[in-house]
């Protein structure tokens, strides 16, 4: 098949999979702008709270206004309850071992000193982002649009560490977990898997994030950060490495974190695809910082609109702006990029002349010509996954 | 003297240890109260705040059955048959969806 012939045969079933179930799939703008805690968590200020045990904690739609994200305002995601709180980084060390020459036995310190200290600056985004947009509503915290946070990582090439130890001919995957655990102890640990030869030179087990330790609740000592991808194999407080001949089939690689392997990435909810696929590469996103829902603006005053926009490493294009509900576009200025991972702030100028509301809509577009697709325009899947809507703030002028 | 020698040892040691300790957080989660929340007390806690049952939005009696199910058969919850349907009613009459 020739791949226009599967293009046209995509938006063939993905149509004839939307008009068959439009009543009850309509995928939406997801939840914006929760109220924050009044309880602020180790490191960081007050955020959006879900849940304290184990800690989700999702960033406010204001601060994203930089490409950097400040270390107290990023989102937190654990899996398993119990989270260490006593660290001696004299005996804490990242175990490397099963299909090796040497096994290793990695201090913070011996990270260090030992390689080549790299420098990242990658968005991180959980595969769960914007979940809330999915109607009917999927399993899964039902996150807003803060699941996402740009920072400058330094640390150690996966493969230089790897290479470190000596890979054995055999050797094909990674599994990796980190020292949380499951309160009943039956449970398997929170295992990824990564196939060797797909690991890129950017992937690095981090030290820092914006020349600080890594915070506590974003995975102190070390994490790993793949840039470009979903941040579900970000392994925090990283402590096992074993370098496998085989894929292993863990249960949240086997049953979490997948998406329909068909070209639309989507399903029915009585009708649930077969074959499913790990989520990988981010989708082109955009988000508006300033203004918010709750901003109130004179009118013929100046406003100048911010946001951040990112990819999968490609690079952004373009942001465009709609202030008449999509029918008209106009580019917004961007600037420096950091990185190809990192987000790239725009921002656009204008005076609103009219009272009343105003709908302002962002739309990036990346260097391959991907573009953010209409809240309507993206079709479900079971876990939520991969949402990235043209995003829009509805701000009051007085 | 080969106590005074352990002792300082062990000062040096802890001395040269790089430790940190942390402080969790602890915040309640409130979830409606009606002759089943012991169900949720004696079985849901174990393993997670109530804010995730609060975060999952509205769902349907089978999808909550579905759950109950899972945090047993893949989350080890001691979650007897009886207590299974109890929790299922109590999800699905505070946080379910009209079918």
């Amino acid at each position: 098949m020739k791949r226009r012939d599967f293009f046209k045969l995509s938006i063939a079933t993905s149509t004839a999979l939307m008009a068959e179930s439009l009543p009850k799939m309509q995928t939406k703008k997801p939840i914006d702008n929760r109220e924050v805690s009044t309880v602020a968590f180790p490191q960081k200020r007050p955020l959006i709270t879900y849940s304290d045990r184990p800690p989700l904690l999702e960033t406010p739609r204001e601060v994203f206004t930089t490409a950097i994200t400040p270390n107290n305002e990023l989102f937190v995601r654990w899996h398993m309850s119990n989270i260490p709180t006593h660290f001696d980084l004299e005996s804490y060390y990242i175990h490397v071992h099963g299909e090796v020459k040497e096994r290793l036995y990695l201090t913070v310190d011996a990270l260090k000193k030992e390689f080549e200290a790299v420098e990242v600056t990658a968005t991180m985004q959980c595969g769960g982002n914007s979940r809330s947009a999915f109607s009917p509503t999927t399993h899964g915290i039902q996150w807003g649009s803060g699941a996402m946070g740009c920072s400058i990582y330094k640390g150690a090439r996966l493969k230089d560490v790897l290479a470190k130890a000596g890979l054995m001919p055999e050797a094909t995957w990674i599994t990796l977990n980190g020292d949380d655990k499951a309160v009943m102890s039956k449970i398997e640990s929170f295992k990824r898997e990564l196939k060797i030869s797909e690991i890129s030179d950017d992937t690095i087990i981090a030290y820092e994030q914006n020349g600080e330790e890594i915070p506590f609740l974003n995975g102190f000592p070390v994490r790993l950060v793949i840039p470009g991808l979903y941040s579900d194999s970000w392994v925090k407080m990283l402590t096992n490495i074993n370098v496998t001949k085989e894929y292993k089939h863990y249960y949240y690689m086997d049953k979490a974190y997948r998406v329909p392997d068909n070209a639309c990435e989507c399903e029915r909810p009585s009708q649930k695809a077969q074959k499913t696929k790990p989520l990988e590469q981010m989708n082109v996103k955009s988000y508006i910082g300033y203004p918010t829902s709750k901003t109130q603006l004179h009118a013929k005053a100046n406003l100048t609109i911010k946001g951040v926009a990112f990819d999968a490493g490609y690079g952004i294009k373009s942001v465009m702006i709609s202030l008449d509900k999509g029918a008209s576009w106009e580019s917004a200025t961007l600037e420096e990029e950091l990185s190809p991972y990192a987000f790239r702030v725009f921002s656009y100028k204008l005076r609103p002349m009219h009272k009343g509301e105003l709908t302002i809509m962002a739309k990036a577009i990346n260097n391959r010509g991907e573009e953010q697709p209409f809240a309507k325009d993206i079709a479900w899947n079971h876990g939520g996954y991969k949402y990235n809507g043209i995003d829009s703030v509805t701000v009051t002028i007085l | 003297m080969k106590q005074i020698i352990l002792l300082l040892s062990l000062f040096f040691s802890l001395y040269a240890s790089d430790i940190r300790d942390v402080n969790k957080t602890s915040i309640t989660f409130s979830i409606p109260t009606d002759k089943n929340l012991i169900v949720m007390q004696r079985n849901c806690q174990w393993c997670h705040s109530y804010g995730y049952i609060l975060n999952q939005g509205r769902q349907n009696r089978e999808f909550w059955h579905k759950l109950v199910i899972r945090m047993r058969e893949v989350y080890k919850a001691p979650i007897s048959p009886r207590d299974e349907l109890l929790a299922t009613e109590y999800l699905t009459k505070h946080f379910g969806v009209k079918e």
